[in-house]
């Protein structure tokens, strides 16, 4: 007797339940299939494209859309979001550009030795995005506001602090000890971009093989059920807010490294270019869905397209063309999957 | 002995007395299907009992021991839950995550607690076996499972994680025949097991169908305790509208309230 619907149906013989191991994992790949078709016709198509230096260029490109992008993927696979990590980065860059920058708005901060600077900086960082993470995640939490609304107000006071301490002005001459992660190479690839790959396998680990990954995951699939289940529920959204805060803080000192301090008004549209990257890589806004190897790749994507009309000499205003465009068609493209899913699989 | 017994349970809210001193007991390995018309004090009781909400008075004995649950958590740690159709599970992940939910089984890599998925998977095929349950691949996600099987694995669930008391509200209401069929299966399995099982339901045939005992609220008093071989589905519908007043003494009088 059995209580389960166990239908030895065609799908049992061995031939055809490798065609559907295949089948599914087309399709939980699609999105590299799609950066690897991308590619492979820029490489075709646009002259001098296929060279290492370039597509170590995309990839350094990708860092700071990249790191924003996992802190948005947890937060929206635990069934929330945050929109405030655009501002979190540039309020992180600014004030590690206006603690230590010599010139423009800097206040020149000099440590001693020198290279206390590098974990001194970092750390104030990561505070920064630490601290307004766990507040967006409080506000979510304990008094149960929508996350689209905190962060939506994180996202906007942010950028307003980012100008008033700035007073407008750009921040330039960072020391050395902070340039490092930009320019040092290692292995013949950019620091940025082992940093980047760093953080999305660590990332990656830690959704797809820890509890508290796995407890996201459940809490955006149905957080009724995880509360019934024991599950920490408003320790686990509070710590993905504070964790998407926290890479948002890397990210800002990332790019006040890279940019040797802060422009009046550092990384603004990439909130929308990280939030591209993670729909086109596969993250439901329902929650409890989506893997960061797809984000990955959408970031990639977004990347190389970037790169490509830069190539060509493109009026960038095209970029986004395409990118919004992309965004559309990577959603049609979900429901589509999934119809195939519910048919084939 | 009885696993639960309930003595005089009595609830108000505010000026309203949901509960009028309730009295029953379900024994080990026992099915007793609760019956009454809406507003009959069912989901008041059996939140009660799972800890939901407090008795205003009156007194659980569980498991010979009287008890009073603080919280839900409290009384699925001693062995008592509900389980809600849909309710208690993540569809978006696969059977193994959600038979393990919030029990992970883990292994520390330099501090850090990384899952042991073939561990479970292969415990959970084991548990889903020993409960008579085939659901051919563990890894799907369980949003493309069919009603009965997520049915199947709570309660298979429940069984394998040292419950005693399950509390199955309405279970069966999205279900359609087969799977009901199936699903009536799977609470006689559960009851083989030596579980006590409280079963909510509108519909008499499947009360007839599975139950040992059939027990009438009516108001919010027990207006009948009775052997389902013992009576009729007409006289059980008498109970449930007051056509007949009461039938059958409570299976327990002590604590009745002064």
């Amino acid at each position: 007797m059995t209580l389960a619907d166990s239908m030895p149906g065609p799908g049992s013989e061995p031939r055809q339940e490798r065609h559907k191991a295949l089948l599914a994992l087309l399709l939980d790949n699609l999105v590299w299939i799609i950066l690897l078709f991308a590619l492979a016709c820029f490489a075709i198509f646009i002259p001098k494209f296929f060279q290492i230096g370039i597509l170590l260029n995309i990839i350094e490109q990708s860092t700071f859309v990249g790191i924003i992008a996992v802190g948005l993927s947890l937060t929206l696979i635990a069934g929330q979001m945050d929109l405030s990590i655009e501002s979190v980065m540039a309020l992180a860059a600014m004030t590690v550009a206006l603690t230590f920058g010599t010139g423009g708005a800097g206040g020149g901060l000099a440590l001693q030795p020198p290279w206390l600077a590098f974990p001194v900086s970092l750390a104030m960082a990561l505070g920064v995005g630490a601290l307004i993470g766990w507040l967006n995640g409080t506000l979510v939490v304990r008094f149960e506001i929508n996350a689209f609304i905190v962060t939506l107000a994180s996202y906007i006071w942010g950028r307003g602090l980012v100008v008033a301490l700035s007073g407008g002005r750009s921040v330039y001459g960072l020391p050395d000890a902070l340039r490092g992660v930009a320019v040092t190479r290692l292995l013949g690839i950019p620091m940025l971009a082992w940093v980047l790959v760093a953080v999305y396998a660590a990332f990656a680990l830690m959704l797809a093989k820890t509890p508290f990954g796995r407890h996201l995951y459940m809490i955006g699939g149905n957080a009724i059920a995880s509360a019934r289940a024991g599950i920490p529920v408003a320790r686990n959204v509070t710590l993905a807010f504070v964790l998407s805060g926290t890479l948002a803080g890397l990210a800002g000192w990332l790019l006040a490294s890279r940019t040797a301090g802060a422009t009046a008004n550092p990384g603004i549209g990439m909130l929308f270019q990280a939030f591209a990257a993670v729909v086109i890589g596969g993250v439901s806004l329902k929650g409890g869905q989506g893997r960061l190897s797809g984000v990955f790749a959408g970031v990639l994507l977004l990347s190389s397209i970037q790169t490509a009309i830069n190539v060509m000499g493109m009026p960038p205003h095209y970029t986004m063309m395409i990118q919004g465009t992309l965004v559309l068609a990577a959603v049609l493209l979900d429901t589509a999957k999934n119809g195939l899913r519910r048919r084939y699989l | 002995m009885a696993l639960l017994e309930l003595a005089g349970i009595r609830k108000s809210f505010g000026a309203i007395e949901a509960l009028r001193g309730v009295s029953f007991a379900v024994s080990a390995g026992e099915v007793v299907a609760l019956l009454g018309d809406n507003g009959a004090g069912k989901s008041t009781l059996v939140k009660i009992i799972a800890g939901e909400e407090r008795a205003s008075a009156g007194r659980i004995l569980f498991d010979g021991a009287e008890v009073a649950f603080a919280d839900q958590g409290e009384a699925k740690a001693a062995g008592i839950e509900t389980v809600y159709q849909d309710l208690s599970l993540c569809t978006n992940l696969d059977v193994v995550a959600n038979f393990f939910m919030g029990r992970e089984l883990t292994r520390r890599v330099l501090g850090i607690p990384f899952l042991r998925d073939r561990a479970m998977e292969a415990e959970t095929r084991r548990a889903l076996e020993a409960g008579g349950t085939r659901i051919p691949r563990l890894r799907t996600t369980v949003e493309h499972l069919s009603g009965g099987q997520r049915q199947a694995i709570e309660l298979n669930r429940f069984v394998h994680w040292g419950g005693k008391l399950v509390i199955l509200d309405e279970p069966f209401a999205a279900l359609g025949v087969e799977q009901t069929r199936r699903g009536l299966e799977t609470i006689d399995r559960v009851r083989a097991r030596g579980i006590g099982v409280i079963l909510i339901t509108h519909v008499m045939a499947q009360a007839f169908a599975v139950a040992d005992r059939i027990v009438v609220l009516r108001h919010g008093s027990v207006v009948g305790d009775l052997r389902t071989d013992a009576t009729t589905p007409d006289e059980v519908v008498h109970l449930i509208t007051g056509g007949i007043e009461r039938i059958g003494q409570p299976t327990t009088t002590q604590g009745e309230p002064a």
